[in-house]
């Protein structure tokens, strides 16, 4: 008996040890990175890999990544990018258990990341830098966007570099709808006049018509600025609550279940058992028209109260195991160049983060020439009606406070 | 590390040239137990120190209070019972479809290959299609709309996102009895038919022989497999998250949501459901071995 308990010991230790894998160094981290001439960064990056945990729910992105970014890192800086799978909340959980286990050198080099899970990463110390300053292109950052500049309310601090933007927007079809509601006020008188065929999703869009619906009702956003407030944090909750209460009984199922998530969402507008659907990018309809997967005629809607617009950012972990090829990617992502393709329609619609005055002339007129596009909204009314986030524990309390109340349909 | 795996092998060569055959079976039972339970214990004791707080994303050191949480939650326990109830049903309409399946496929190669097919066809993908059949905009809400049965979406009745959980519950049980079927294929084939054959020249009649003889035979042979299939099911999250409702939440979809919760304090909750999911299956395993071992029991004596 002892003979083979100890056996399985010896099996169970050779086990182990297979898993720690054979010993490496520790790469150099991002923050002393950062210090050194950007030619030396951009010389250690080559011929590396940086591993890229990203959102991957999104074709159009996946095809901007994989088939533009890519080939051009691998071209120009000789950096070869594999992009996977992992996004917000399992990248937190991921790199607690990567630093539980004693794992200096992690898997991931770069993450797609803002608002909460930058905040959480923060709160358990899992980001390197700061690096963000330090890159090249940094100097064309539409800065003075308090969108851009600021995450959720939260200073970037250089832990992370601003990659896109995006807004909400509702979507309708306007054939079916050809009078839509521009307003909450009227959004609700619509709700009422047509039992349903309004619902919202039980993720972070749903949470964020939610949230756009509480900057109305404590009067506008600068009523929650500067950082989380109880009061009226409850003082806002309760109004929205109301305001769902009271039109719920003519949501979609009498509000007695909600979709899943957007997907679903799109799915039941798109076989025409709701009117509207919603998306936190405001040019997701254009893209999903051409796709097929909404019909032709379906088209983006903005609320005059205004509707939450938002930055998503680049963050490199505490642990990167190539955190010179990851600044050399963010660097790449920030370039006029890749920050064009981006925008446009045909490729992903997301929103720059640069400002156009800061640019050479040729790339300014570049940009101003993707406005002309007929199937985004149109830039200015972007403007006009783009709300910053607030604090992060606004979403997390709303989120909480919605499930285990109006969710579950008690008080 | 090649030296330490070395010096294992080595250890591992010594230890079996000493041993006798006998006892080399036992051991080499004892490793595989080890390597099979080894994951599952480790899981179960990292869940436990999650669940008190003291790992995870989250963490605060020890601390009770996520455990309270979720025990003195009726939003748990509403899962629970829901789980339990969609597990369950879908599991006696899958026990009922392999046991006749079995019974009038005895001798058809075509068939029982037919009755397998749902085996090969991934959760996602019977999700999907069950929202596309059963949805209020499927494929049988259209048909019902082109025969003038129905005039809009929601005159076709609630299958999906729906309270009885009638779409899951019937995707859950279309893939859990070919499973089944295959266990039960097996136990007729390799001693059904002599028995049967038996009773009949003894003189029962057909419905007696399959009342008294296939039946219990049918059964013994497959309970274990349908314990299996409803934990499976108990655990099941693809399904769960395409055809649920949004309350009461099955306990994978709601376990889940704690472990990406946005606030990170709530995430050691989800180690905790898990724990609990895990408990109570664990005590039906127990409950059937107790009645097997009961049954062998009177069987002995009457015998």
């Amino acid at each position: 008996m002892r003979r083979m308990l100890g056996m399985a010991m010896t099996l169970a230790i050779a086990g182990l040890a297979a898993c720690a894998g054979p010993e490496e160094r520790v790469s150099e981290n991002a923050a002393s990175l950062a210090e050194m001439p950007w030619d030396s960064v951009v010389a250690r990056a080559r011929g590396t890999t940086v591993l890229w945990r990203m959102w991957r729910g999104d074709p159009a992105i996946n095809a901007y990544v994989d088939g533009w970014v890519a080939p051009r890192l691998k071209e120009q800086f000789g950096v070869t990018l594999d992009a996977v799978e992992g996004q917000g909340p399992e990248l937190v959980n991921a790199l607690v258990t990567e630093r539980e286990a004693g794992a200096d050198r992690g898997a991931a080099s770069l993450m797609w990341i803002n608002g909460e899970t930058f905040a959480q990463l923060r709160r358990e110390r899992l980001l390197a830098g700061p690096w963000a300053a330090r890159l090249p292109n940094a100097q064309y950052i539409d800065s003075a966007s308090v969108i851009i500049a600021r995450d959720f309310e939260q200073d970037p601090a250089g832990l992370e570099s601003p990659w896109g933007t995006v807004q909400f927007a509702l979507i309708y079809d306007s054939a079916r709808t050809p009078n839509p509601p521009r307003s909450f006020d009227e959004l609700a008188a619509w709700i009422d006049a047509h039992p349903g065929r309004f619902t919202h999703d039980q993720g972070f869009t749903g949470i964020t018509l939610l949230k756009m619906l509480m900057y109305a009702k404590v009067g506008g956003v600068e009523q929650l600025q500067g950082g989380f407030n109880e009061a009226t944090y409850v003082r806002g909750r309760d109004s929205v609550f109301a305001w769902v209460r009271r039109l719920a009984p003519k949501f979609w199922r009498k509000g007695e279940t909600y979709p899943p998530d957007v997907a679903a969402m799109h799915r039941l507008f798109a076989n025409r058992e709701i009117d509207f659907t919603m998306s936190n990018n405001q040019n997701e309809v254009t893209d999903k028209v051409r796709r097929g997967v909404l019909p032709a005629t379906s088209r983006a809607l903005l609320l005059r109260d205004g509707t939450i617009a938002n930055a998503h950012f680049l963050g490199i972990p505490f642990n990167a195991p190539n955190a010179a090829g990851a600044m050399v990617v963010a660097d790449f992502l920030l370039s006029p160049e890749a920050q064009l393709q981006k925008a446009r329609p045909d490729v992903w619609a997301d929103g720059t983060v640069l400002d156009r005055a800061k640019l050479p002339a040729t790339w300014r007129a570049r940009f101003d020439a993707l406005d002309a596009d007929a199937g985004a909204l149109p830039a200015d009314s972007l403007r006009r009606y783009a709300r910053p986030e607030v604090d992060p524990m606004y979403h997390e309390r709303m989120f909480a406070d919605w499930r285990s109340t109006i969710r579950r349909g008690t008080p | 590390m090649n030296a330490c795996l070395r010096t294992g092998a080595a250890r591992f060569d010594a230890g079996r040239r000493e041993r006798d055959a006998v006892r080399h079976r036992s051991s080499a039972g004892y490793v595989a137990v080890t390597l099979v339970s080894a994951p599952v214990v480790a899981g179960t004791l990292y869940s436990l120190a999650a669940a008190f707080g003291l790992v995870g994303a989250g963490s605060t050191g020890w601390d009770a209070s996520r455990i309270m949480r979720v025990i003195g939650s009726s939003e748990t326990w509403q899962s629970v019972l829901w789980t339990l109830y969609t597990a369950g049903v879908a599991t006696i309409i899958a026990v009922i479809g392999a046991i006749a399946l079995s019974v009038v496929l005895q001798r058809s190669g075509v068939g029982r290959a037919l009755a397998t097919f749902p085996l090969a066809v991934p959760y996602v993908a019977a999700g999907l299609a069950a929202l596309l059949l059963l949805g209020q905009s499927g494929f049988f809400s259209r048909v019902a709309f082109a025969a003038g049965a129905v005039h809009d979406p929601a005159g076709f009745p609630e299958l999906v996102y729906d309270r009885p959980g009638i779409a899951l519950i019937l995707a859950f049980a279309w893939k859990e009895f070919p499973f089944l079927a295959l266990t039960a294929f097996a136990v007729l084939d390799t001693r059904g038919a002599e028995l049967a054959d038996t009773a009949r020249t003894l003189g029962a009649s057909a419905a007696a022989t399959f009342r008294r003889v296939t039946l219990p035979l049918l059964w013994r042979g497959i309970a274990p497999a349908t314990i299996a299939g409803f934990a499976y099911l108990v655990g099941q999250y693809e399904l769960a998250v395409l055809l649920a409702p949004s309350a009461p939440q099955p306990l994978s979809v709601i376990t889940y949501e704690r472990a990406s919760d946005p606030d990170l304090s709530r995430r050691g909750e989800a180690h905790v459901l898990g724990l609990l999911a895990m408990t109570l299956c664990g005590a039906l395993v127990v409950v059937h071995g107790r009645s097997l071992r009961n049954a062998d029991a009177r069987g002995g004596a009457s015998a």
